[in-house]
């Protein structure tokens, strides 16, 4: 395969069909995708199959919608800005989302392991907890680990003896291979290699364990510029399908560099979140209520885009409020 | 700094300052730290700026040893990573520094533990049917089972320590070995890979450690609380037969620390 595809922020809604597995970029409130988890709830995509390794702001939107029928991550919520994921919650204390809960470094080991073509990786995290109880493996309990689904393994996980050095027993995480990776990207060569700025998370996993890839750019720069630096780059051209030049598609998530997270505006989100009726509101001013992202940007205004925007040697906002002082 | 390092009198701190105060004060000089989200980012920038100049910190969104001069809201922030010497992803930071052994302090949050120091941050109730969910693990357990020494953070509410916690997100001296479900010390669910466990839990009333056979017991009590007092707020039947004496409140220094340095913006302290 060779360069990705131009395409707009509407074909790559239309590109997700129901019921798909979905991983994403970033961590909890930092470079989601957000642009394309508007477009689609806009779209109205149903029975979603979400992995990843940490939840957002982000899962909620989708989960609000009514968007996700499998959640497999380890942590929902919106950091300080709102202390629960109230739409994963209320999904799963009311049985209308299938939720299945790894640890943090599980769900990398089930990453890594569909990254870098493995069945399964082993690791010794989480050990003894209630994440491993039979009884909590509801994929089992919803009858799906038949093998129906190539995407949803046979076992939650497994332990195994360590048959080098006697290390004893150790858990083999099975692989994690989405069917989409959702990526949002600091800088997008012309030719497709991606640059991430400071933390990588887990993007470059998320990008290789995904059988195709739809990356939303800050903005599109010379694969020659992103050349002379090789090293801060995280994905060759040939390893993403689709690309969406698309600036401030993280918003009100951050991303280092260009624009701090949208504090105000996820707090009035997750308040609204609380309820069925406040999301919905919520959803039809800011979803349904504008076509798509350049009337969002607008609604949004330029006075507090500039108060989000990076100081250019910090890589985040200096002036943005965040605390009570 | 113009403070002194005399001890503020009750009524010139407010709770929050002295649980950040003495959770840095666990901090070793020289400490390889991973913290979490909150009251843990204060305790270990707090301690970095007084009793432990060379503790490094490490967060799970893969920033090694970064040096935020702006205190941030998120393990993931771009904060997080000013001056790291390294940024990083969740697999260095998981397994290239955590599962090999680097790191010497877990500092972690919970909503409910047990006696055993199991943390609950995932459901009330049952699982497969709860009355509430939490956020979930995030790191906490893999931090927790795998750091030399964890210190917990948390409020003190005789509901959130429980007798047995509803589910066992991050794990204590005492557990369950899957597939069985067989009680057992940590020692023999981590085998080979044991390297520790809880050492402390600090709350807003008091200073709690383990004994050998990783049972809680009240250390020390902060001013202002009796042992009885902190026993009320315990679902289980707490030991209070070791407490060893009053917690030491904060310092004007390291208040002035806190509130000029730590967080002037106040995002944690009101």
């Amino acid at each position: 395969m060779g360069k990705p595809q131009k395409i707009t922020l509407k074909e790559a809604g239309a590109l997700i069909s129901n019921g798909s597995m979905l991983s994403f970029s970033g961590f909890t409130i930092w470079r989601r995708p957000m642009a394309l988890i508007y477009e689609l709830v806009r779209q109205g995509k149903k029975d979603l199959h979400l992995f990843e390794v940490n939840g957002g702001t982000h899962t909620e939107v989708l989960a609000g919608a009514g968007a996700i029928k499998i959640w497999e991550s380890c942590w929902v919520g919106h950091e300080l800005y709102g202390k629960l994921g109230e739409a994963v919650a209320r999904g799963q204390c009311e049985n209308t989302m299938i939720v299945e809960d790894y640890s943090h470094g599980q769900a990398v080991a089930r990453l890594l392991a569909g990254a870098y073509g493995l069945p399964f990786f082993p690791t010794a995290l989480s050990m003894g907890t209630d994440i491993l109880n039979p009884r909590f493996d509801m994929l089992d309990k919803a009858g799906l680990r038949d093998g129906s689904n190539p995407k949803i393994p046979l076992k939650k996980y497994t332990v195994a003896q360590d048959p080098f050095f006697g290390m004893g027993e150790i858990l083999l995480m099975p692989a994690a291979k989405p069917d989409w990776a959702i990526v949002y990207a600091s800088q997008v060569g012309d030719e497709g290699t991606v640059r991430v700025n400071a933390q990588t998370y887990t993007d470059a996993e998320v990008i290789k364990a995904a059988d195709r890839v739809i990356v939303l750019a800050e903005e599109i720069v010379p694969d020659s510029y992103l050349r002379t630096e090789p090293e801060k780059n995280i994905a060759p051209g040939y390893t993403i399908d689709y690309l969406v030049e698309l600036p401030w598609s993280a918003h009100p998530t951050g991303s280092q560099g260009y624009y701090d997270v949208d504090a105000d505006f996820i707090r009035s989100f997750y308040a609204a979140s609380k309820s069925k009726a406040g999301y919905d509101q919520w959803a039809e001013e800011w979803i349904f209520g504008v076509n798509g992202h350049e009337e969002y940007l607008a609604k949004l205004g330029i006075t507090r885009m500039e108060k989000l925007r990076a100081n250019k040697v910090m890589g985040y906002s200096t002036r943005v409020k965040r605390g009570s002082r | 700094m113009t403070a002194s390092n005399d001890l503020a009198k009750p009524g010139e701190y407010k709770p929050i300052d002295l649980l950040a105060v003495a959770a840095a004060r666990e901090v070793k000089d020289g400490d390889i730290v991973f913290a979490g989200t909150g009251l843990p980012m204060l305790a270990i920038m707090l301690a970095q700026q007084s009793i432990a100049p060379n503790a490094v910190c490490i967060y799970e969104a893969g920033s090694i040893d970064g040096r935020p001069i702006d205190l941030p809201t998120s393990v993931g922030d771009a904060r997080c990573a000013y001056q790291a010497s390294v940024a990083a992803g969740l697999t260095e930071a998981f397994y290239g520094q955590l599962h090999c052994g680097y790191v010497d302090l877990a500092f972690l949050g919970g909503a409910e533990i047990d006696k055993y120091g199991n943390v609950n941050t995932t459901v009330v109730g049952d699982y497969c049917s709860p009355e509430k969910r939490f956020t979930g693990s995030g790191g906490n357990p893999d931090i927790n089972a795998l750091a030399r020494r964890t210190v917990f953070i948390m409020v003190q509410e005789k509901r959130r320590f429980k007798e047995n916690v509803d589910y066992i997100t991050s794990p204590g001296w005492r557990l369950p070995k899957w597939p069985s479900g067989e009680m057992a010390p940590k020692q023999e669910v981590y085998g080979s890979f044991f390297r520790g466990g809880v050492e402390a839990v600090i709350t807003n009333m008091g200073v709690f450690r383990f004994d050998d056979q990783g049972l809680m017991y009240l250390d020390t009590v902060h001013p202002g609380f009796t042992p009885e007092q902190v026993k009320e707020n315990c679902s289980f039947d707490l030991n209070i037969s070791r407490v060893s004496g009053e917690t030491k409140p904060p310092s004007y220094r390291e208040l002035e620390l806190l509130y000029t340095v730590v967080d002037p913006e106040g995002i944690f302290l009101p």
